[in-house]
């Protein structure tokens, strides 16, 4: 299984000014910061759950941009209710990205709960009908750009290694900083 | 009698969020969100948004107000209190201007017997997590009411609940 800092460079290779990138808190919005992203970013420190319903904010309000999403799974598994308000308001410019490792990774990386979740036909089930799973970079650099042009809604389940081990740089950003200086033009 | 008491509440509280700019409502409904909410279908200039759960549709709101939008997020108490954590990791730790309206059931205003736990513990919550609100009154110009919430909450850059009834809707 790939490694996730890989995954994070072969997305926001793919991603321009034109853009918008929301990241869920934990290993994405600490990555983020050393990586060169052309699109405006907000990452999230705090408040499990809230980058998928934050971007399809960014995304009613802005319809000319595409807004990407990354959420983690433990993050889903507490409020996965949000793929039926993404399903229902079916916008075309809006890309999730689900991080898939099985672990609450910033907490100290404890398993999820051990009922395995099919999270592509849950996503499905919910009504969003462009779901696809992917497990490396080549995988991800197909599937992005399918995900970018399909017709409603995207939600690309990425299948990530968790290494507990993982040198994860710390939070290099404050949210008084990320807030100033995120502006979609 | 005026023009404006030919209008009903809820058409008043939608002029109010109509002329203080707000471009979307985010919203869970009960019985009275889900009248304002009819009337919040009918404006022009406010995109209706059902989430659900309530903590979407703050995020959401706070979405549209990050893209250059004025949010809005419409629900019941019992769904403010839900809302703890988005308040504290995303409103507050981020700065991000939020307007409520929540349906104060439960307090003596409310005929229905079984809200009245959370009549009991609303103030007392939105105190406790430092919430700024208003109680609306139909009696008053209620789409200044609304426009004086919403301008507090952009001034604050944080949130604003202002509390409505059943009877503010007629």
């Amino acid at each position: 299984m790939t490694a996730r800092k890989p995954l994070l460079e072969a997305l926001v290779a793919m991603l321009g000014p034109d853009d918008v990138l929301v990241s869920c808190l934990g290993a994405n919005s600490r990555y983020l910061p050393h990586l060169a992203v052309t699109a405006p970013v907000f990452a999230l420190c705090d408040s499990m759950g809230a980058a998928i319903p934050l971007a399809l904010g960014m995304a009613l309000q802005r319809p000319d941009r595409h807004v990407v999403a990354l959420e983690g799974d433990g993050s889903l598994l507490m409020c996965p209710n949000v793929l039926a308000t993404v399903a229902t308001v079916h916008l075309s410019n809006l890309t999730a990205l689900l991080w898939v490792n099985g672990h609450y990774e910033s907490s100290g990386g404890q398993a999820l709960p051990s009922a395995p979740v099919d999270w592509a036909s849950l996503a499905r089930g919910f009504g969003i009908a462009n779901v696809e799973r992917v497990g490396d970079a080549p995988a991800l650099r197909a599937a992005f750009p399918r995900a970018r042009a399909a017709e409603g809604p995207a939600l690309l389940v990425v299948d990530v290694a968790f290494d507990p081990h993982e040198p994860i740089p710390p939070y290099s950003e404050r949210p008084d900083e990320i807030r100033a200086r995120f502006r979609i033009s | 009698m005026s023009s404006t008491s030919l209008r009903s509440g809820a058409q008043r509280i939608v002029g109010g969020l109509e002329a203080a700019g707000v471009t979307l409502a985010a919203s869970v409904p009960d019985t009275w969100i889900g009248r304002l909410m009819a009337t919040v279908r009918e404006s022009r200039t406010i995109r209706a948004v059902d989430a659900a759960r309530e903590e979407e549709a703050v995020a959401i709101a706070c979405g549209v107000g990050l893209a250059g939008g004025r949010g809005a997020v419409l629900i019941q108490n019992a769904g403010l209190f839900n809302c703890g954590g988005v308040l504290a990791g995303l409103v507050d730790l981020y700065r991000i201007p939020c307007f409520f309206i929540v349906s104060y059931r439960g307090d003596r205003r409310d005929p229905v017997y079984y809200h009245e736990p959370k009549g009991r513990v609303t103030e007392p919550t939105l105190t406790a997590w430092r919430l700024p609100y208003a109680i609306a009154d139909h009696a008053g110009d209620l789409a200044a009411q609304v426009g004086r919430g919403v301008e507090a909450a952009e001034k604050s850059r944080g949130p604003f609940v202002l509390l409505i009834s059943g009877e503010d809707l007629e």
